[in-house]
């Protein structure tokens, strides 16, 4: 087990037969955080009705049916395991979780359960519970996926339709057919025909419409284009008894195109559900001061100017001047370090960071919207709006392809009128029909979907729309520090033994004093076993700890701090570290270097990455010197130190403005909006939730290699787009002017087109089986 | 062949209906989350039995 919290789910897992859980997951869940019992006090907020009533709804019989946002849902398992745990509880009537939406409805009688015990049993699996509210996005979203999924049924059932009365009227072409029953079954073709071009490719005629009017030629021109004069072909066929009808080829033509979209779009969305939302990272409940007491209220209730409470180890509230007490304060919310900030009375802290030592009152500055961690949001927000499109590949192709169809259809059309006026019509048409862009369009959708599952297995979420374009023609990686190229923790990289007692000794004292610490340096000394307990142990906030042990007085912390015991002690050693002191009454003992170790794969990755003519530069917000020596160490040149969110969003904006192709790889809330800005992005998840994170690219275990093996994807993924663009354009070019003399008959141009997709589809299925070197 | 002015109608009748059918089922939500329901068929199995007795303790801990 990783750690408590996963001992204690798997225990209740186990404990209530659901192990099955175990056998189906699909892919690992993120790790929990351990649950406390404070973070289950923290949803009693919601029990509240002021709460609750925004995403609950209560029916004329009593029960309330609440809507939350689930954190942590990976696969199908996850949605089994919270449904049959829920659905045992006493009070639950039912309990239904969208995996898609990563939603979870549940309706309970409230005489039976609180609202609060439901969130505490979710939270309890390893998952976060959130109000789910309702935004138009996502409404809009749901409401997308169900017009695809209405305009994909109604072409499938009307491409079997139209295709059975096509193998009939095929085989009355070869062996003879009255011409009542051809125009019955051209008459019945159309009608079904017609209301597919209406119902289902409609969507592709006013896309192509509202782009044709901005004076762009899009994708969707020359399918509306094929479809429309196709059909119109065929209509005209029919009503005159004359020529060819093509309505087994329009609809088909449809329903495959559609298919491809739906597909595309379903991978993309998968993760797009969860929207970036920093202030999930705020707890619910924040303890404030009314009549002299402390109580307990819901945060969005709090207003400027009231006093609050925050305890130590707490992810403050709200943006605050600390009025009594003193602590530090970690703020990699908005810096990416790991090593807190000392604040004093008079200080301002802010929304989103943690509170490290010691309890502080403050008196809260504003409302949510006017905190730091708002304006993070506003300018993730800005950035995805600022942020330049890239040109789409097909949609570039698309408008050479277009201009080149119709003027090859007039030269036919004029050609003919020469040489036999009274076909000039059928043979200009069936040029439009068979360089119908069938396997053009569905070039760019089958590779980027085949990429996208490949990627996935592999342990990398794809949710950026066109980020694997965008990553196989980037000019510039850049990297965020902390987190990213480190691993984003301390550990003993030194230590100086100065006294009499040996390396292990000294360790061994200095992990028994961590224990007592909730200071981030105590991570660094949880794998050491301490030596035996220390009494009276003492913290002295902002400086260190002092304690006893076998009668004589220790101090562990800052230098000036065990100055004080012991004169003696010396400077600390000349190297960029992070340095803690450890000395006793008599004498001191070691000075400890701490340094956030690089990741092992990082030098490989940038390696790589220099050497495939990328520029590779490293954006921090550190400002210290071992940014230095970290680039030194992996070979990058481009160094910025001590960015802001903001500047690093800047510099990625100046670098887009001399149309460079920037791919960023980050990681947490401080990186969200450079991010944003990126072409392409990458975020090292490790502990940090999905739903905090603005990347195209996700890596879920945390590996840098995969920052490579997804460029190469990506330029693999563009290799066989081209492959494909070639192949279909090829295919034109063969068959256009075999067309244009006339020698096409109906069923080789719906064989040929078929064919010719088929070969796209299963190219781009390559992707998806090659071998990949993912773990080399 | 003359069924054939009586057979095609009625087949698109029951298109009809199928597609009828199809956009209730869609509107109705029943496709939303393509990616449970492949599994739900798997999922069915009633828990174990001790399952159901650690259940019944920790919904009557939950009603305290």
């Amino acid at each position: 087990m990783c750690c408590p919290g996963c001992q204690a789910v798997a225990g209740l897992i186990a404990g209530s037969g659901l192990d099955k859980f175990y056998d189906q997951r699909t892919a690992y869940n993120e790790r929990p955080t351990a649950a406390e019992d404070k973070i289950r006090d923290q949803y009693r907020v919601y029990d509240e009705a002021e709460l609750s009533g925004q995403f609950c709804d209560t029916s004329s019989d009593g029960e309330v049916a609440a809507n939350l946002l689930l954190g942590g849902i990976t696969c199908a398992a996850c949605t089994w395991l919270i449904e049959q745990t829920l659905s045992r509880l006493k009070g639950v009537r039912q309990a239904q979780v969208n995996l898609h939406q990563s939603r979870l409805d549940v309706r309970f009688n409230p005489e039976q359960l609180r609202l609060s015990e439901i969130f505490a049993e979710v939270d309890a699996l390893g998952y976060r519970p959130r109000p789910f509210q309702a935004s138009t996005q996502r409404q809009q979203m749901r409401a997308e996926y169900r017009a695809d999924l209405r305009r994909l049924g109604v072409a499938g059932f009307g491409m079997m339709q139209v295709g059975m009365f096509a193998v009939a009227l095929h085989a009355g072409d070869l062996q003879g057919m009255e011409s009542q029953y051809q125009g019955l079954l051209r008459s019945f073709s159309l009608l079904v025909a017609s209301f597919v071009v209406y119902y289902s490719a409609g969507t592709f005629f006013s896309t192509a419409w509202k782009h044709l009017k901005q004076g762009a030629l899009v994708m969707d021109l020359p399918v509306a284009l094929a479809i429309g004069l196709a059909w119109a072909a065929s209509a005209w066929a029919t009503a005159t008894g004359s020529g060819q009808v093509y309505f087994d080829s329009v609809v088909m033509f449809t329903f495959f195109l559609l298919l491809g979209r739906f597909l595309e779009r379903r991978v993309r969305q998968r993760h797009a559900m969860t929207w970036f939302d920093a202030q999930s990272a705020l707890p619910d409940a924040v303890t404030c001061q009314r009549d002299g007491a402390w109580v307990s209220l819901p945060r969005t209730t709090l207003a400027g100017g009231e006093r609050v409470l925050l305890r130590a180890g707490d992810t403050i509230p709200v943006d605050a001047t600390v009025e009594t007490g003193s602590s530090s304060v970690r703020e990699e919310t908005f810096n990416g370090e790991h090593l807190p900030r000392w604040v004093d009375a008079g200080d301002t802290v802010y929304a989103g960071t943690v509170n490290v030592e010691a309890n502080l009152e403050a008196t809260a500055l504003g409302s949510y919207r006017d905190s730091r961690l708002a304006a993070l949001q506003r300018s993730v927000e800005a950035a995805q709006t600022e942020k330049p499109r890239l040109a789409k590949l097909a949609d570039r192709i698309a408008s050479w392809f277009v201009a080149g169809v119709l003027l090859v259809t007039s030269a036919t059309a004029i050609a003919w009128s020469q040489i036999a006026p009274e076909q000039a019509l059928w043979v200009a048409l069936s040029v439009l029909v068979i360089s119908c862009p069938c396997a053009l369009a569905l070039a760019t959708p089958a590779a980027l979907t085949s990429a996208a599952s490949a990627l996935r297995r592999s342990g990398v979420i794809v949710r950026g729309e066109n980020a694997l374009e965008a990553l196989s023609r980037t000019t510039h990686l850049l990297f965020d520090k902390t987190g990213t190229l480190t691993e984003g923790r301390l550990t003993i990289s030194h230590t100086e033994v100065l006294g009499t007692l040996n390396e292990n000794k000294v360790l061994a004292l200095a992990a028994a004093f961590q224990q007592h610490s909730n200071h981030p340096v105590h991570r660094a000394f949880s794998k050491i076993a301490p030596c035996a307990d220390l009494k009276n142990i003492h913290l002295m906030v902002g400086a260190g700890l002092e304690a006893q042990f076998e009668g004589i007085c220790y101090r562990m912390g800052s230098e000036q701090f065990c100055r004080e015991l012991a004169p003696e002690l010396p400077a600390p050693p000349d190297i960029p570290l992070y340095w803690v002191a450890l000395c006793s009454t008599t004498t001191p003992l070691a000075w400890i270097g701490l340094s956030d170790q690089t990741r092992p794969e990082a030098a490989e990755v940038i390696n790589t990455a220099s050497s495939s003519g990328l520029q590779v530069g490293l954006l921090t917000g550190d400002s210290s010197p071992q940014a230095l020596v970290l680039a030194q160490q992996l070979g990058i040149d481009e160094v910025h130190r001590s960015m802001q969110p903001d500047d690093k969003k800047h510099y990625v904006q100046s670098l887009q403005a001399e149309s460079s192709v920037v791919t960023m790889v980050g990681d947490g809330l401080n990186d969200a909006p450079v991010l944003s800005m990126a072409d392409a992005s990458f975020a090292v998840a490790g502990a940090t939730d999905l739903a905090r994170t603005q990347a195209d690219f996700v890596i879920a275990d945390g590996n840098l290699e995969a920052v490579t093996s997804t460029y190469n994807m990506a330029r693999r993924c563009r290799a066989i787009i081209l492959q494909n663009f070639a192949w279909a354009l090829g295919y034109n070019l063969f068959a256009i002017p075999l067309a244009a003399m006339g020698y096409v008959p109906p069923w080789a141009a719906a064989i040929g087109m078929s064919l010719s997709s088929l070969l796209v589809v299963v190219n781009s299925l390559r992707l998806n089986r090659l071998p990949t070197s993912w773990r080399a | 062949m003359d069924s054939l002015y009586l057979l095609i109608p009625i087949a698109l009748i029951f298109c009809a209906v199928g597609i009828k059918l199809l956009l209730w089922a869609i509107d109705d939500g029943q496709y939303d989350d393509l990616d449970k329901e492949a599994w739900r068929i798997l999922a069915q199995d009633e828990p174990s039995e001790a399952g159901e007795d650690t259940e019944n303790q920790e919904s009557q801990n939950n009603r305290d």
